[in-house]
């Protein structure tokens, strides 16, 4: 409440450098985090709070309030102040090892240590510690400590490189600059000491991708965007230092406003028991009724004069208070039929599935040594109702590792192996790797296996070595030497950084560059190449290309880029090729393989400098800059002659595309939320079978304002009814979409595979309200949605989407920081463990090393867990049921009196059975089956009892029809019907089984007789009154008859019942195993085919993880370190080109990212 | 790196069937056969059950009288309670036609008496009634003190509510000669009752160990006058109030009140022939519109008459056969199409 209003006062914040005494007038968080719930003062109230909004222990308490009242208590008051007290000091002790675990994260994080500029000395600070206006400094490979507006670094220019991965999951690195006023601050301690700017900014807010400030130094004001912050969360690659001025710190800070608010989550199951529990809560109130206006009937009619008779000295109440005191007297006996001992049981038994989850050895990933952890023990039967499962791309479906697997050169496809029969298998089936005898820089952990290009490469095929010479030569890799002589690829998008380290292991070593030359090594022979332009990639060309110059003084463009753009400026010769080519296209997309098409071009001297002039014109030029610029790349980059093309593998984790499959048998959606590219997401998507040739139709959403979005949806919505409407009779579907609109959750089933694929932009808009039913509507009829370029919020907001309007269970599996708001959300959440961060796992409720393991933690884990709570829950309600209402008939003949049929037992043995439901694998029955099998089994178990005690006496004359034998009777009656029962029911009979269900019958008798004996008698006489009654009771022939009688009688219906339903209905279960005994008997079961080829079909499996921009930073030099300083003019010529190509890169980036985030903001 | 290994270990779960869930199982799978066989001996078991306990019930004697309406004089006297120090005695004459053979037991039986009401039953006070302390009258109410203030004991309403008809059973050997048939009045009680759960307090004299209590506003006389004549069946531990203090779990229900002593005449059990009872009329029915009778009743290998038992014995055995035909009807018929979707 006070932060929501403080925040709301926060329209701008002010921060000036290195003066906390200004800052603290603001009172600005510090970067102290807090995910934790409680401190130890505020435990208690509040934890008790919290518990007792739950309805049942609401309910307990009010039935111990009521038990409170002697006048209407009818038990006494610690049958239920014990295990209230008990679940009650359980949940807080699970609550306060949660919360502790919490506090001890948070203290671990507010106590990493960063250096803080202090006193005009850096000292070391802890990240608690550290304030807003602060300056400190990162070091290579550190976490940053809070959102920091980036001052100085190492790199010239002010550059440094970020990961970004905790935030928004994508791994290549992101280049952020500081202003060039205050790069010029450098290391100087003093000087930044003395830097006083004031930041004039946005209040703190969850946007990832938009910042907007001013800062105002030394008189002059500077404009400040995203990509002048570092943000929290993220890591410093690449740069071995720099300095950043704290601008939102701790909670204020983006990576925090993003996670979302952690919630009580809690299964439908127990949404269900609570409603159940509201019902037979109604039921009671119901008997009560019935039994308290008997009561007053009776009072009225007999009892008034029988009361009178006994109680002579009193003056008695009237007939209705007398009903009315006895409704609440009922109220409270009749709880048993919800007894607090079903919370219990019911929390010990997910107790033990979390532990079989944890036990699991299959879930156990050796690599990393993790296994699995159910990290919430009260969720494990929704595990088994799944319907959504909500996934995170990078670490989760893939393992982020790009492997070049493939290519095609010149029509010829390298790297498929073929064996003996001609037919294609998969690669790494081949035992022996290639040597690789022709790079003495060969990487072991390279596997590519192809002896033809091999060959091909010895051979000096031109047209190869020309492939290889374009891979090493057109990127955008940085190359170093570490001090063993390795070379290190600064690598900005893996995808290049497979190629280039592919065309090493083939032997064209990419070794160094610097802004004009590129050197490589082929094989074996340094050549130098001069970069005389660089055609940087963007997301509308596609494509990148380099114009060099060889040493023989040819220039030459090579060219990388999309299949579908490069073989539209191909040179018409070109045809033969281009058409095996892009079958081979195809064929790897078809793979799943990420793809790039390579060309080059032979330009004449003459033509070039013409260009190059031009191209430097319009560099100069304001006006237009980037249409021209872009004219003039097309303008060259055309007649292009094709090399291949190459096919990179996004790695898929192990086991992914079958747990997809079963998964989606099992009728789980799986939708893909990634932070990362459009084309890489649905690249992925084929990769894991997701997205499929076969689908009907694959929507894609990518609008930029919300009409084209909701253009696009409705269009999506039109073609998919229209399909339909064509498959069936089209008046009716009409109709049908026609109430459809009117209420647009309504589940409809849309004949063929669809998929939807829609990125962040739009997503923002579509998540409006008015859209937001269209979207879902269209996204639940597709087999597949992918979700590309979205904020971890959004993830979130896609989440709750469904968990609101499809009222569904829904599963979030993510690693990384960006999925923590997701997992939050969504009623389970899955982390992947084992990895570096661990905020992801923490968030979570369950987390594993791997995505393959979701099959076993839902499909087996999952379901028995849900199987089992069910069967429990059926059999807990049924004895419940049987057990209480044998209250109800005596209720009937005691005049309407509460009383109790066996008190102190009733508090002892319910809880007997429970464990041994641990063992059971049954289907379901339905819950008011259970009632009314509890129901008849009550009346069995009370009226063959009274019936028998009508008339009886003991063997030796002495009377046996007191209440006290009457109790036990029953009691044990109902000990052996529902032993009997469960014995029936269990289907597995394991060693637990049989000691739970012999030992609770032994405890049964065991705590009779403790409880009826002399000794505690002695001891409290008024507390068990008891005495001898089991003993006398139980040697009387006639009360085993009447409980055997009684056994027959309500066991043999259900036996009968079963029997019958087996033979007249079967069930699918049922089916199954009498298929599978006669399956055995037939044969082995035969194992399963292993899974068929994709069908491939003409399809671009185009993706890369590039960004625009980095083709300036090398040309211009501004990223390579100057380890041999360039003659003085150049550098001057660098300094000026470097300001505005930096301010080029700006103004692009800033325009983009404003643009989306403007939007954004009005919409989110 | 060793220790790295161990971590290793460590971290992997224990490959134990427990916790692995692959504990050995057996698999309660019951066959048609076998749920067809066991239906039939059910079946059979009980009926053979019901017919055994039918043909014991029968060779029970019984003998009730309900002398509500016989004693229609003393039942007047005792509508009205101020009248309870006037004795009032009925006698009611009855011919037992067949000899009752064996031990005989005799029974008050009582009619709409809720002995089971629910305050009814917690107003009474173990404590005192094992004699540890004879004032503890905490859960008697409303019976806790008399109007003087005394703790009362035996306190609360069970005690207070006792019923107090004395019966003699005459035998008429003739005309003029009327044998009083030798009754015992002890051993009614459980043993755990007698020697357990009631005591009396430890005093040399019992009416000492009494002293600054009050008797029950409804009783003539004080505990320790129940049975002066013997005191193992006197105060507390007098068998006809522990009897009474075991509360019925029906509103109609019999108390053992004498065992027939077989002594001369009466060694072989009664003997057929006219026989009345005298009863002094004190519990008093009529102000609940209850009743009372007495019942003479001898006794089977299975207690007392399981009339009930038998009958319930006999249907369920009938039900079950008829199910366990009808079920193999069912099985035999289908069976035809389960073999057909079992290929």
């Amino acid at each position: 409440m006070f932060c929501s209003r403080k925040k709301s006062l926060e329209v701008e914040r002010i921060v000036k450098a290195n003066d906390r005494e200004y800052n603290e007038k603001f009172l600005y968080k510090d970067n102290r985090i807090h995910t934790s719930k409680y401190s130890i003062l505020t435990f208690l109230p509040i934890n008790l709070f919290e518990q007792f909004q739950r309805v049942a222990n609401a309910y307990f308490l009010f039935l111990l309030i009521l038990q409170l009242i002697p006048e209407i208590s009818s038990l006494t008051w610690f049958t239920t102040i014990v295990p209230l007290v008990l679940v009650v000091t359980m949940t807080a002790v699970k609550d306060a090892t949660d919360d502790y675990f919490r506090h001890k994260s948070d203290n671990q994080v507010n106590n990493r240590q960063s250096e803080v500029l202090i006193d005009s000395k850096l000292q070391n600070e802890k990240w608690m510690n550290v304030k807003v206006g602060d300056i400190i400094k990162l070091e290579n490979n550190q976490f940053v400590a809070a959102d920091l507006l980036l001052l100085s670094s190492s790199e010239p220019h002010g550059l440094c490189y970020i990961e970004t991965a905790e935030l928004d999951g994508e791994t290549n690195l992101k280049v952020r600059h500081a202003l060039s006023v205050t790069s010029e601050l450098g290391a100087d301690i003093s000087r930044l000491a003395k830097f006083d700017g004031i930041v004039v900014c946005e209040a703190p807010n969850n946007k990832l991708d938009k910042f907007t400030g001013v800062l105002s130094w030394n008189g002059s004001k500077h404009s400040l965007n995203n990509e002048k912050i570092i943000l929290r969360g993220c890591v410093l690659r690449n740069t071995s230092w720099c300095f950043g001025m704290v601008i939102f710190a701790g909670p204020d800070t983006k990576l925090m406003q993003n996670s979302g608010k952690t919630k009580f989550k809690r299964t439908s199951i127990d949404r269900l028991m609570n409603t159940l529990v509201l019902w037979i809560f109604g039921f009671l109130i119901c008997l009560g009724t019935i039994l308290a206006i008997g009561n007053s009937i009776w009072e009225n009619q007999v009892g008034d004069q029988f009361r009178t008779f006994l109680f002579s000295n009193e003056r008695e109440k009237n007939s209705v208070f007398s009903g009315f005191l006895t409704f609440w007297s009922y109220i409270i006996i009749l709880n048993t039929v919800v007894p607090i001992s079903l919370y219990v049981s019911v929390e010990v038994i997910r107790l033990g599935h979390s532990y079989f989850i944890n036990w699991d050895r299959k879930m156990y990933y050796s690599r990393k040594a993790t296994p699995a952890e159910a990290r919430t023990t009260t969720l494990n039967e929704e595990l088994g109702q799944i319907e959504y499962v909500f996934s995170d791309k990078t670490g989760t479906l893939t393992q982020n590792i790009m492997t070049f697997k493939k290519c095609s050169i010149n029509g010829r496809i390298y790297g498929e192996v073929c064996d003996d029969w001609g037919q294609k298998t998969d690669m790494t089936k081949k035992k022996e790797t290639m040597g690789f005898s022709v790079s003495p820089q060969a990487d072991r952990t390279f596997q590519f296996f192809d002896h033809h290009l091999m060959e091909s490469i010895e051979l000096g095929d031109p047209k190869v070595h020309e492939f290889l010479r374009l891979l090493a030569l057109c990127h955008t890799v940085m190359s170093e030497e570490n001090s063993a002589g390795e070379l290190i690829y600064q690598v900005q998008s893996p995808d290049e950084g497979a190629l280039v380290t592919a065309a090493k292991n083939l032997g064209f070593i990419f070794k160094s560059r610097t802004p004009e030359t590129i050197t490589i090594e082929e094989l074996g022979t340094l050549v130098t190449y001069q970069l005389l332009a660089f055609l940087d990639f963007n997301n509308f060309r596609k494509r990148m290309s380099v114009i060099v110059r060889n040493p023989e003084g040819q220039i030459k463009l090579y060219s990388k880029g999309a299949d579908t753009i490069l073989f539209e400026r191909l040179h018409p010769s070109n045809e033969d090729l281009l058409t095996l080519t892009s079958d081979h296209l195809s064929e790897f997309a078809g793979e799943g393989l990420r793809t790039l098409a390579i060309a080059y071009r032979d330009l004449d001297d003459k033509y070039f400098r013409e260009w190059h002039k031009m191209l430097e014109d319009a560099n100069t030029t304001t006006d237009e800059r980037d249409e021209r610029i872009a004219g003039l790349y097309e303008e060259i980059e055309r007649d292009l002659m094709l090399l291949g093309a190459t096919a990179v593998e996004d790695k898929l984790q192990d086991g992914v595309i079958e747990t997809v499959t079963s998964l989606s048998l099992a009728n789980i959606k799986i939708w893909v939320l990634t932070g990362d590219k459009q084309e890489t997401a649905i690249n992925i998507g084929y990769a894991c079978n997701m997205l499929t040739d076969d689908m009907n139709d694959v929507f894609i959403i990518a609008g930029n304002t919300a009409t084209e979005v909701r253009e696009e949806l409705r269009k999506a919505k039109e073609n998919l009814f229209g399909r339909n409407r064509s498959f069936s009779n089209g008046h009716v579907v009409f109709e049908k979409k026609q109430s459809l609109e009117l209420d647009s959750v309504v589940e409809e089933t849309v004949t063929g595979d669809y998929a939807l694929i829609i990125n962040g932009h739009s997503l923002a808009y579509a998540l409006e309200s008015d859209v937001k039913n269209d979207l879902l509507e269209l996204a639940c009829m597709c087999k597949t949605v992918v979700c590309c370029r979205v904020t971890p919020l959004q993830k979130a907001q896609v989440v709750e989407l469904v968990k609101k309007y499809r009222n569904a269970v829904t599963l979030a599996i993510g690693d990384g920081a960006n999925d923590v708001s997701m997992i939050k959300s969504a009623h389970i959440g899955v982390g992947i463990s084992g990895q570096e961060g661990l905020q992801a796992v923490l968030a979570s409720d369950y987390s594993f090393a791997q995505f393959r393991y979701l099959q076993r933690l839902l499909l087996v884990h999952g379901r028995w867990s849900y199987v089992r709570m069910c069967k429990f829950l059926c059999y807990f309600f049924y004895k419940n049921f049987a057990f209480t209402l044998v209250h109800f008939w005596f209720g009937f003949f005691c005049g309407f009196s509460a009383q109790d049929v066996s008190d102190q037992n009733s508090m002892d043995y319910p809880q007997l059975y429970k464990p041994g439901q641990l063992n059971l694998l049954f289907n379901k029955s339905e819950f008011f089956i259970c009632m009314a099998h509890g129901v008849y089994t009550s009346l069995a178990l009370f009226f063959i009892p009274y019936g028998a005690f009508h008339n009886m006496a003991g063997e030796d004359g002495r009377h046996t029809a007191d209440y006290q034998s009457f109790a036990v009777t029953t009691a044990t009656s109902l000990v052996i019907v529902v032993s009997v029962q469960i014995a029936l029911d269990t289907s597995y009979w394991t060693v637990i089984n049989h000691v739970f269900i012999w030992g609770s019958i032994a405890t049964y008798f065991s705590i009779l007789f403790t409880m009826h004996s002399n000794d505690i008698f002695g001891i409290f006489p008024n507390q068990f009154p008891f005495v001898g009654n089991a003993r006398h009771s139980l040697t009387q022939k006639c009360i085993w008859l009447v409980i055997l009688l009684t056994t027959v009688a309500s066991v043999m219906p259900v036996v009968a019942f079963r029997f019958l339903k087996v033979d007249l209905f079967p069930t699918l279960s049922d089916q199954i195993r009498q298929w599978q005994k006669a399956q055995k008997k037939a044969r082995p079961l035969r194992t399963r085919k292993p899974q068929t080829r994709r069908s491939s079909s003409r399809r671009s499996g185009y993706a890369f993880a590039h960004q625009e921009g980095y083709g300036e930073l090398i040309t211009s030099g501004k990223n390579m370190r100057a380890k041999n300083p360039p003659p003085m003019s150049g550098l001057e010529k660098t300094l000026y080109n470097s300001t505005s190509w930096i301010e080029n890169l700006c103004k692009k980036t800033t325009d983009t990212v404003s643009s989306f985030s403007q939007d954004k903001t009005v919409k989110l | 790196m060793k220790r790295k290994c161990q971590d290793y270990k460590s971290r992997l779960p224990d490959n134990t069937a427990m916790k692995q869930q692959q504990l050995p199982a057996f698999r309660l799978q019951l066959s048609a056969n076998e749920i067809l066989s066991g239906f039939f001996a059910i079946g059979l078991f009980c009926l053979g059950m019901g017919i055994i306990l039918l043909l014991s019930a029968k060779s029970i004697r019984e003998v009730e009288i309900n002398y509500t309406e016989k004693c229609a004089t003393c039942a007047k006297l005792r509508e009205d309670a101020t009248n309870f120090d006037k004795e009032c005695n009925c006698s009611i004459s009855f011919y037992l036609p067949q000899k009752m053979e064996g031990n005989v037991y005799l029974y008050y039986k009582l009619y709409g008496f809720y002995q089971n009401l629910y305050r009814y039953i917690l107003s009474r006070s173990n404590i005192q009634l094992v004699g540890t302390d004879v004032k503890d009258v905490r859960n008697c109410a409303p019976f806790k003190t008399s109007d003087n203030g005394l703790p009362i004991a035996p306190c609360g309403a069970i005690a207070n509510s006792m019923f107090n008809d004395t019966i003699v059973l005459l035998y008429n050997f003739n005309s003029s000669t009327h044998i009083r048939v030798p009754m015992v009045r002890t051993e009614t009680a459980w043993w755990t009752d007698k020697y357990v759960k009631f005591q009396n307090p430890t005093f040399q004299n019992l009416s000492s160990a009494f002293a600054g209590t009050a008797k029950p506003p409804n009783w003539p006389k004080p505990v320790y006058e129940l049975d002066e004549k013997d005191p193992g069946n006197n105060g507390f531990v007098n068998d006809d109030f522990i009897v009474w203090m075991r509360t019925a779990a029906f509103p109609n229900f019999k108390k053992l009140y004498r065992r027939l002593h077989r002594i001369g005449n009466f060694t072989e059990g009664l003997p057929a022939g006219s026989y009345s009872f005298i009863i002094n009329y004190n519990f008093p029915v009529g102000r609940f519109q209850g009743q009372k009778a007495v019942v003479l009743s001898t006794l089977t290998w299975s207690g007392g008459s399981s009339l009930f038992l038998a009958l319930a014995y006999l249907v369920t055995g009938a039900v079950t056969l008829l199910a366990s035909f009808s079920m193999m009807a069912v099985h035999l018929k289908l069976k035809e199409r389960k073999t057909f979707f079992l290929q």
